[in-house]
């Protein structure tokens, strides 16, 4: 047999291009490229809004000098040191309610027989997908003190005088808020609790003890680790909620950091540098949390998991499964089916004032907000769609391409550059969006693509695009490396070995990212608010301002629409991605 | 054109990798002569995969030079790095790493299509690769639907359809089940003898290198302990550490006294406040008063009721197990426990007093 050689392999009589090769490569030109843009989409907004908050705005509003002024208003202003204390009000209840929702619904679904559980599963998950925001209108409308649906119905078959609920209040901000993030803690702790050995269980109940103390004392333990995971990720998300308490606490007088920041990034009142100082504040208290949650909690989780992949014996309730059963269907009448039905028959009306007028129905509220064609159409909403559909299908595509070549060089490659990407992919999940959106307000404003799409984008993409690297990894972690180092040595290059072996195998796990990407973009209130501008509303933002300027049944109307799609959404989201692969 | 020394057709020269802080492997150089098949042969960690890597491309070196076929695949004093995918090596991997989302065929042709091969001359080629490692009739499965070992035969029929200039096996039997292992060890000798790509072949299973190898060299902890062929490894072990990896064997600490003629002398040992004096055969390196380590194997100890002519180690049975065609025993002299493999017809008993009798010509005296 002779020996060939391959045109151009030949190092020993071209040693000079080979050893240029061996620095440019396709891999370090793409690898290089790719961490210049995240590490400058990362990092700058972060820079800027630390420089930012040293800067103090004169009286006038137009000089600025340096120091810690804005720092001592974080105490001394007349409001702010209030809003402080109602963030972490809402923070801390959301949590209680969240956990308590969300680790009871996920033991009922993945250790107890409740009848019809695997059905029930998806309901609640719902919640997770729609906006917290216009759950917060939903609420509004169903128990709002004088015309909510719930309390017009107390006064008038219950005799009540004045009202049986009011969520205009933070603890209205805490209901709702906790059972929007219900499904957080749920998918956190569900997924050890359906693939924990059973016989852990068991040798606890031959021991004597009985269910209720087995759960206690057995599962619920084992699966701590994941409820804290949970728990702390929804302190830091309702901590950066701004929907929710802007609907219903923050026009009743119980402000809280986002609708301040808000206030000072758009409107009479604002003040970016302030605004700047605010997000530090909040920034830096999720990003503790989170640093915690990633550094000690996380890495314990799947201590208590066995590797088989068995379905465990499920807990037989007796009569109390009818009891588990009612419990779930309460959950998802309140948080899914009640808020739809009454955002629904509120955006029939032409206007609204808590009684339902058979004969009044109209559609008139959808064709304003959403036929954009018509002369009466109201523009900041029917702009939102358009622009809502071109940043959720341009942004996922955009963020599933870094998050594919970002996933790769973490796994894929070794060393330094690899850690530092891993951690510019957890940054952003520290930060809400509000603090990144006014990073990236005050880097971008001077700059050509404020007040475009392209900023809003930009925001979106910098804050989400690890979820969606998450999704690929998942996969990419179930996938030996030695498929793609079988095909380097069948003689394919870097880039090849990508088209043809790499993105074909994570192929689910790209198209479940798009999709949930799509969604989060779809729904997405806090970064939009801050960055849009006339002309640049989102579905969100049209939302807000029909909330705002017009009444109550547009408002519905477009949520219900809204609405809609991230359903339609979800069913094409699980169909894609089945039923664990969620798990943030 | 390429001018191979056939002699050292594979060149691994002062190759250094470092992981951090350890030295995954520390200096190591061989060389394989054309058409040979080599088995790099340790436990795990013991460089030897690092070796195979380093020698695919898929690491970087750290000093060095590696060159096969008269091409330099890396060379660290010369700045020279070949990127994997122009090595032409042909490579098995521990997983198989059959990408699922091909079929047999696919996954066989595709270093074809890369090599840009038209499509007649592909499926040709792919069609007697499959005929070769016997998969003739799975070309169109999809790599999901395959046992173990036909994963394993579409493996190697990828790695040799593009004829490299060398084949890289990294424990490809590791996953297999007993009997599989043992039918597919004489077939990938078989083919690789078929084909005559020379090989180098990772593994930590002791019976694979020496059922399969023209060369084996013995690695621990990123260095050479020894390299010869298979006989040769067994029966003339150069340390105890060759020696205890290389099958079984009965290791006694000792001191050189006597050499009689070139690599045949004498090793005192100690035993109970007793000095034993055995007569052997001293590996190369061993002189006069060196410490050394004796080596016998279990099946080179006789086991005899009667003493004979009263040079034999006195020693009892304390276990006696029957094996169909030997007997395993273990024999309790002073502290040192014998492994000692005995006839079943001797029908040796456990508690029994034995004497055993070592034959010079085996009894060999190596590095500690």
């Amino acid at each position: 047999m002779s020996v060939q050689t391959i045109p151009g392999a030949a190092a020993a009589d071209a040693p000079q291009s080979s050893r240029w090769r061996s620095l440019v490569t396709q891999e370090s030109v793409s690898t290089l490229v790719v961490s210049v843009i995240v590490g400058a989409a990362v990092i700058l907004p972060l820079i800027t809004l630390v420089v930012s908050s040293f800067k103090v705005l004169d009286s006038g509003g137009f000089d600025t000098t340096w120091g810690f002024d804005n720092y001592k208003r974080l105490f001394t202003d007349r409001i702010i040191p209030k809003a402080f204390v109602n963030t972490l009000i809402i923070s801390f209840g959301s949590t209680v309610v969240a956990t308590f929702f969300g680790v009871s619904l996920a033991w009922i679904n993945a250790r107890t027989n409740c009848p019809w559980r695997e059905r029930l599963e998806p309901y609640n998950l719902i919640p997770f997908f729609l906006s917290p925001f216009v759950g917060a209108i939903a609420w509004h409308n169903l128990a709002s003190s004088k015309t909510g649906l719930l309390n017009v119905w107390a006064r008038e078959y219950l005799g009540i005088e004045t009202h049986l609920l009011n969520v205009n209040n933070l603890w209205g901000v805490v209901w709702v808020t906790g059972i929007f993030f219900a499904p957080l803690v749920y998918l956190f702790v569900v997924g050890s609790l359906r693939r924990m050995d059973p016989s852990l269980e068991d040798s606890a109940r031959t021991t004597g003890a009985g269910l209720f103390r087995t759960t206690m004392t057995v599962t619920l333990p084992l699966v701590m680790p994941g409820i804290l995971s949970g728990a702390i990720i929804v302190f830091v998300t309702a901590a950066g909620e701004f929907g929710v308490p802007f609907k219903l606490s923050a026009p009743y007088g119980w402000e809280t950091l986002t609708t301040q920041i808000f206030s000072k990034a758009v409107g009479d009142d604002a003040n970016h540098y302030l605004g700047a100082t605010m997000s530090m504040a909040l920034g830096a208290i999720c990003a503790a949390f989170i640093y915690v949650q990633q550094r000690y909690i996380a890495p314990r989780s799947f201590t208590t998991v066995t590797g088989k992949g068995f379905r465990p014996n499920v807990l037989d309730l007796g009569p109390w499964k009818w009891v588990a059963f009612g419990y779930n269907i309460a959950f998802i009448m309140v948080a899914v089916v009640m808020p739809i039905l009454c955002l629904f028959i509120v955006s029939l009306h032409p206007v609204w004032e808590g009684r339902i007028f058979l004969n009044e129905l109209t559609t008139i509220n959808y064709e304003k907000t959403l036929f954009w064609w018509q002369s009466g159409a109201i523009k900041a909403a029917t702009n939102g769609i358009y622009n809502s559909f071109f940043l959720a299908f341009v942004g996922a595509s955009i963020a599933m391409v870094l998050s594919l070549v970002v996933s790769h060089m973490i796994h894929r490659t070794k060393g330094f550059g690899a850690r530092l990407l891993d951690f510019l992919c957890v940054v952003p999940i520290g930060f809400p969006g509000i603090v990144l959106a006014m990073g990236v307000l005050v880097t971008y404003i001077q700059t050509p693509i404020y007040a475009t799409l392209w900023i809003i984008m930009l925001g979106y993409i910098t804050r989400f695009f690890p979820y969606g690297q998450r999704n690929i990894s998942s996969v990419m972690l179930a996938i030996s490396e030695e498929l793609d180092q079988s095909s380097r040595m069948a003689g394919a290059s870097w880039f090849t070995t990508l088209r043809r072996i790499t993105i074909p195998l994570l192929k689910p796990g790209i198209f479940a990212g798009w999709v949930l990407l799509f969604i989060i973009f779809l729904r997405e209130l806090s970064i939009s608010i801050i960055l849009y501008t006339s002309g640049t509303e989102t579905l969100s933002v049209g939302v807000y301002y029909l909330a705002n300027f017009e009444n109550e049944p547009l408002t519905c109307a477009l949520s219900i629409a809204q609405t809609v799609v991230l359903l339609i959404c979800i069913i094409v989201f699980r169909r894609v991605a089945g039923r664990e692969a969620l798990t943030a | 054109m390429v001018n191979a020394n056939d002699n050292r057709y594979v060149e691994v020269q002062g190759l250094v990798k470092w992981f951090g802080n350890d030295r995954a492997v520390d200096d190591i150089s061989f060389s394989i002569p054309r058409g040979k098949f080599l088995t790099l042969l340790g436990p795990s960690g013991c460089g030897k995969t690092t070796t195979l890597m380093s020698i695919a491309g898929l690491h970087t070196i750290d000093a060095g030079s590696i060159r096969v076929g008269g091409v330099v695949y890396t060379s660290k004093a010369e700045g020279l790095f070949l990127p994997p995918e122009k090595r032409d090596i042909g490579m098995v991997f521990q997983s198989y790493a059959i990408w699922p989302h091909m079929t047999v065929a696919q996954n066989v042709a595709y270093p074809l299509e890369i090599r840009k091969v038209a499509r007649a001359e592909i499926d040709e080629r792919v069609a007697a690769v499959l005929r070769l490692v016997g998969l003739a009739d799975m070309a169109d499965k999809l790599a999901t639907q395959l046992s173990g070992g036909q994963q394993q035969r579409t493996a190697l029929a990828r790695a040799i359809v593009s004829k490299p200039r060398l084949l890289l096996f990294d424990e490809p039997l590791s996953n297999l089940d007993l009997k599989l292992r043992e039918q597919m060890r004489v077939e990938l000798k078989r083919i690789q003898h078929e084909v005559g790509i020379t090989s180098i072949y990772v593994t930590h299973d002791q019976a694979e290198a020496l059922v399969m190898s023209d060369e084996i060299i013995v690695m621990s902890k990123g260095r050479i302990q020894q390299k010869g062929g298979p006989h040769q490894i067994y029966a003339r072990p150069v340390n105890a550490y060759v020696s205890n990896f290389i099958g079984v064997a009965n290791l006694l600490k000792g001191r050189v006294v006597e050499v009689t003629a070139p690599g045949r002398g004498a090793v005192e040992i100690e035993e109970g406040g007793r000095s034993i004096r055995l007569p052997c055969r001293l590996a190369d390196g061993i002189g006069p008063g060196a410490d050394a380590v004796v080596s016998i194997r279990p099946e080179n100890v006789r086991a005899r009721r009667e003493n004979g002519d009263g040079r034999a180690l006195e020693g009892e049975v304390i276990q006696a197990i029957f094996l169909g065609n030997c007997v395993d025993c273990r024999v309790r002299w002073g502290e040192y426990e014998w492994k000692v493999l005995a006839h079943p017809r001797d029908r040796l008993r456990e508690g029994e007093k034995v004497y055993l009798r070592l034959d010079p010509e085996h009894t060999l005296a190596v590095l500690p």
